[in-house]
């Protein structure tokens, strides 16, 4: 069974980029605007990796990411942020909320793919 | 003996043009990035869907030709060829969801100078509002008063405005960002 990823983006263009090269390497994708979105999609279905944007309308991803380590399904999930910001200043603050990886955009798909898989096998 | 008054109707006229022909031009180009920023938008998603159609149809030429391959029994160095093409596709494929991925980060580059022409919009309304009447006898301290005022007024938007526009997207170019995993 395809393990599913839930990608939290208000950019469609970039929701739709993650979306194809997750699902071109096996995973099904569940597609959420914002961290609002997001966290109302996580809570309806667990899913096995959550990758989301920071800079978001009406929550953001670091929000999101202590939202979701509230929650006990969400506790051992991972979580990587996909995200043009990229000072350590918010590195830190996305370790200290409970990321567990940092990704710095653009990405190129297929080291998306290498710590996918890394992160939560093929 | 001629009195020398300061020109006080044509300074608060001076200012009140600056401010309406500012506002008016900000308007302007706040309304062209925000097309800018649409098309843009719907270009990209638009390009994205069609590269994925076309990848979606070059893979199943590719596997149509590979079943041709099978059953008319080609060498292995025609084999070896279409694998090659199909690494290349592939290739250029990942190169183009890079690639596109320039919306992101111009949009939110665009969005950050709609706000910035916005809030210099407010700054010069600011400008523009002189409601105080203007004593003739204590005309030049009212003058500084009124134009200390402006420059306070002025000083603490700018900061303000600068304040609340977060720099988040400092990439220079399209090459793929750093990963860090923790």
């Amino acid at each position: 069974m395809a393990k599913t990823i839930l990608a939290v983006d208000d950019s469609g263009s970039l929701r739709q980029m993650v979306a194809f090269s997750l699902k071109a390497a096996g995973y099904d994708v569940i597609q959420a605007v914002d961290g609002q979105d997001g966290l109302t999609k996580a809570t309806e279905k667990t899913v096995d990796l959550v990758l989301t944007d920071q800079n978001m309308p009406i929550m953001d991803g670091l929000t999101l990411i202590k939202h979701l380590r509230g929650l006990s399904s969400y506790q051992k999930v991972p979580i990587l942020m996909l995200t043009t910001e990229s000072s350590d200043e918010m590195k830190a603050k996305g370790k200290a909320a409970g990321a567990n990886g940092w990704l710095v955009k653009p990405f190129d798909p297929k080291r998306l793919i290498e710590v996918v898989q890394k992160v939560i096998g093929s | 003996m001629h009195m020398k008054t300061l020109a006080t109707a044509e300074l608060r006229s001076l200012l009140t043009a600056v401010s309406d022909h500012g506002q008016r031009h900000l308007c302007e180009v706040a309304v062209d990035l925000q097309q800018i920023n649409g098309l843009q938008n719907d270009a990209v998603e638009n390009l994205g869907l069609n590269f994925m159609a076309v990848h979606k149809l070059v893979c199943d030429q590719q596997n149509f030709i590979e079943r041709l391959m099978t059953a008319h029994q080609f060498d292995s160095e025609d084999a070896e060829q279409l694998e090659a093409l199909k690494q290349r596709i592939g290739d250029e494929m990942c190169a183009v969801v890079t690639g596109l991925q320039f919306q992101d980060l111009t949009s939110q580059l665009l969005a950050k100078t709609i706000n910035h022409v916005n809030g210099l919009k407010d700054l010069l309304k600011e400008l523009g509002n002189q409601s105080d009447e203007i004593n003739p006898e204590h005309e030049h301290e009212m003058i500084v008063k009124f134009l200390e005022g402006m420059n306070h007024s002025l000083d603490a938007g700018s900061s303000a405005l600068s304040g609340g526009l977060k720099h988040s997207v400092g990439q220079q170019d399209m090459a793929s960002g750093d990963i860090d995993l923790f």
